[in-house]
């Protein structure tokens, strides 16, 4: 039921949008119409979610406007975004913890004992469980708490909230990530319900089967640009798979000799309830290791105990020849091995120290003298990094906060070159950087691999993963499902592994 | 971020991810043990008390617990709106520590005014004017200034301490006014006055707290400040708003400690110790494990009882002290730990 006759609601028109140099929007323009379940979809850093950040007012346009219901503005506030009757699902549940159920719902416009000032508690209770029974068909005890909710109930409990508004948009962003299939049917079946209610639906998802069953409209974004915008009955999931891949990125990647030497590290039988199972593997001198799955696959929680961040309950890792050990950070760093965390401004960087600290920071007993440290020659070191990486800084004594993210990424990678580490454990190594730094680190990957360093590449942009690494890992459920050649394997096809659709199939029916 | 390429996978390949339920089960049945035993030591102690000292049941003795537990009471009260709308973080949360010094300063600006001849109206209304703008300025250092709660009041606490020492230059005022001593005296059954006050003040904030959209809202702001944002609320005015009513409550207290002492006397500093501990105890009283005000009430009785029965057994002082610091710990250690999370 494709309904483009009716009014444009929503119309972005040249939306431009960057963050520290990087582009996150260029040139988007975009329209949703009244009453339509429309989908948007790209892949992680293609712009969707600076694109709802602009229509919740969070984030300005550096240009273009938007107009909603046929009034044109320049930058929405989150205050005009209410009245304007548009409503957010977020993917965080916004609910107070302790709160009932019905005091989470109505927190803002409590219902009061007609008369006086006081809270009608009984009101609360007695509309919450309407509301909850008419939308979803849920009951819950008048006395639970949020915190004793299950996920999927706190997301139900937070779209009746968006629903007591009687909104004219409501945006969704991946509202079924952390639901069951029954409970995503029932969303579903509610969505349309809305829909056919006259209320305009934005669905914001990773999962194409989803946008085919439920939207009539999807929108493909790819590297912050617009790429296509169909009707559903007019393509395929296939096909919006297609549009989300960028096909160009070939040339990114350097040419490098993959002659893997001696083994470096050895992972015998590492298992760990609940996270990873039976994980054996072999990372060579010279060669760059792919690991990759879906969130909770495992892939993550390995990295993290090579590092000694977690633990595992059975199984050894070896480094080259020496004995195993239990892994603590200082124990990993003792025997080389280098991470790189995801979250660098949590743990890879220290943002209020200059790109000279945070470079020599992990190796300061190279630069110290008598207990001193040795400015000198650890400027020279500081120096001769940002030039080896292209770090684009105002200088090595200008704070780290002051660089843009994939500037700050390459002093994160940095701080453990200057420490000549053996291993290096990369996760998401290229996430929120640029294409101009992306290339700078791939090529310091490569290079670091000639000089016999082994390096994990943990990461879920597959075509990285298969123009940069040797082989590849694929975590599913907990185990290595499959192991590959990179130059073997078409992207289509190590989505396919990653998914587990051929078990997925299986599955579905 | 691995999420990102799950492209293919619709919902039904998906595991059920299982609920939390064990785990606030556990955390539920151990909340229920912890009031259940923070109840059982308050009547233990009241009846070890009331057996080591013959004076403990008297009524002149319980009379007096309640007017010593008054002042604390009062300004425990203020100090867990405060803790409401700041948040339980020990840290970064919801603090005022000013509270007993603005009570010293409050009480000191009655004192010299009624012996300088003003009338109590005036007196009264210097008094709680003092405690408001102590609040104030704290509002305006944590809302404005964006300073932690914890060392924005700790500094006006100094500051407001050092006040004190210029008007009284360190001395005791002495203050007999009619509103003194009809506070020092007793109400209705031989119950001191101040007592009176106490249940008032708490009623009066237990209604407003736990039975209007105000407290829920304060409650949402302190616990979870997105949530609250993104239910419409504006965080900065409930916060301010919390520490001109602790600045208030300390103007209160002041003129309730004038009447206690006769006058004001220095030393007030000392009595911050038992009223935070009041307040943080006064979490195990609550259902949900959160600040309330009766929980509070409670507590402030307990401590009283704590700190009369010591007294009539002839332990020192810092006996009692430490007894209070091992009570923060092992309160703000419980709640921490058993408070629902978000998840």
């Amino acid at each position: 039921m494709i309904q483009q006759s009716t009014q444009p609601i929503i119309h972005f028109q040249g939306i431009e949008k960057s963050f520290g140099g990087a582009k996150a929007l260029s040139d988007v323009s975009l329209t949703v119409h009244r009453g339509t379940v429309h989908g948007l979809v790209g892949q992680n850093g293609a712009g969707k979610s600076t694109l709802i950040k602009l229509l919740a007012g969070l984030h300005r346009p550096d240009a273009g406007q938007v107009e909603i219901d046929g009034e044109a503005y320049d930058h929405l506030t989150p205050h005009l975004v209410e009245s304007l009757g548009i409503h957010f699902i977020h993917q965080d549940r916004l609910l107070v913890p302790s709160f009932t159920v019905g005091e989470a719902l109505f927190l803002g416009r409590e219902p009061r004992i007609p008369g006086t000032p006081f809270l009608d508690r009984r009101q609360m209770q007695r509309r919450a469980q309407e509301v909850l029974q008419r939308y979803f068909g849920l009951s819950l005890p008048n006395s639970a708490l949020i915190s004793q909710l299950s996920t999927a109930e706190k997301q139900i409990v937070q779209i009746t909230r968006a629903l007591l508004d009687r909104p004219k948009i409501l945006v969704f962003d991946e509202p079924t990530a952390a639901l069951v299939k029954r409970e995503a049917d029932l969303l579903f079946t509610l969505i349309r319900r809305l829909r056919d209610e006259g209320i305009t639906i934005l669905y914001i998802s990773h999962y194409l089967q989803e946008i085919e069953a439920l939207c009539d409209v999807v929108t493909v974004l790819r590297n912050g640009r617009h790429v296509a915008t169909k009707p559903i009955a007019e393509t395929s999931a296939a096909e919006i798979a297609g549009l989300m891949v960028n096909r160009d990125i070939g040339d990114l990647f350097p040419i490098r000799e993959k002659s893997p030497g001696a083994a470096l590290l050895t992972v015998e039988g590492l298992s760990a309830t609940g996270r990873y199972r039976n994980v054996g593997f072999t990372l060579y001198r010279g060669e760059v290791l792919g690991l990759t799955g879906l969130l909770g696959s495992g892939a993550k929680d390995v990295l993290r105990t090579l590092f000694g961040l977690e633990t595992a309950e059975e199984g050894t890792v070896t480094v080259a020849e020496q004995a195993p050990w239990r892994a603590s950070p200082v124990q990993a760093a003792r025997r080389k091995l280098a991470l790189v965390p995801e979250d660098r401004r949590r743990h890879g960087v220290a943002l209020d120290l200059s790109v000279s600290e945070n470079t020599t920071l992990a190796s300061l007993p190279r630069f110290t003298r008598l207990g001193l440290v040795d400015r000198a020659s650890e400027a020279a070191e500081a120096d001769r990094l940002i030039t080896r990486l292209q770090i684009k800084t105002a200088g090595r004594e200008a704070l780290l906060r002051t660089l843009s993210g994939g500037n700050q990424q390459k002093v994160a990678i940095a701080k453990w070159l200057s420490r000549h580490s053996d291993i290096y454990l990369l996760d998401e190594p290229t996430v929120g950087v640029d294409i101009a730094a992306k290339v700078e680190i791939y090529a310091l990957i490569a290079e670091l691999a000639e000089k016999g360093a082994g390096i994990i590449v943990l990461s879920s942009d597959l075509p990285e993963l298969i123009g940069l690494t040797d082989r590849i890992l694929i975590f599913f459920r907990g185990e290595i499902a499959r192991e590959v050649v990179s130059d073997t394997i078409t992207e289509d096809a190590l989505l396919a592994e990653v998914t587990g659709s051929s078990e997925a199939t299986r599955y579905v029916g | 971020m691995l999420v990102d390429t799950a492209l293919l996978v619709p919902a039904s390949a998906r595991a059920d991810t299982p609920s939390p339920q064990k785990t606030t089960v556990s955390q539920g049945l151990a909340g229920i043990a912890l009031r259940g035993g923070a109840l059982a030591v308050f009547v233990t102690v009241f009846v070890l008390f009331a057996f080591a000292s013959p004076i403990f049941l008297t009524p002149f003795n319980l009379g007096n617990i309640l007017a010593q537990s008054a002042i604390s009471g009062v300004l425990a009260i203020g100090l867990t709106v405060v803790i409401i709308a700041g948040g339980g973080n020990v840290v970064s949360g919801g603090i005022d520590l000013s509270l007993a010094a603005n009570m010293g300063l409050s009480a000191a600006v009655y004192a010299a005014l009624s012996q300088a001849g003003q009338v109590d109206g005036v007196a009264v209304l210097a008094a709680l004017g003092t405690g408001l703008a102590i609040g104030a300025v704290n509002a305006l250092a944590v809302t404005w200034a964006r300073i932690v709660p914890l060392l924005a009041t700790l500094a006006v606490m100094n500051v407001v301490g050092g006040l004190e020492l210029v008007l009284t230059q360190n001395t005791v005022i002495p203050a007999i006014t009619p509103l003194l001593e009809s506070l020092s005296g007793s109400g209705p059954f031989g119950i001191p006055a101040l007592a009176y006050v106490l249940l008032g003040f708490a009623l009066i904030t237990a209604v407003v707290v736990q039975a209007t959209p105000l407290g829920l809202r304060l409650y949402a702001v302190g616990e979870f400040p997105e949530a609250a944002r993104a239910s419409g609320l504006a965080l900065k005015r409930f916060i301010a708003g919390s520490f001109l009513f602790s600045g208030l409550s300390g103007g209160i207290a002041g003129i309730l400690s004038a009447a206690y002492l006769s006058g004001s006397t220095t030393g007030a500093g000392e009595l911050l110790l038992p009223v935070v501990v009041t307040a943080l105890l006064g979490q195990v009283f609550s259902r949900r494990l959160v600040p309330t005000i009766t929980g509070t009430l409670l507590s402030a009785l307990f401590v009283g009882v704590l700190i009369n029965g010591f007294q009539l057994l002839n332990l020192s002082s810092t006996l009692v002290s430490g007894i209070q610091g091992l009570l923060i710990l092992l309160v703000v250690s419980a709640t921490t730990l058993l408070r629902p999370k978000e998840g």
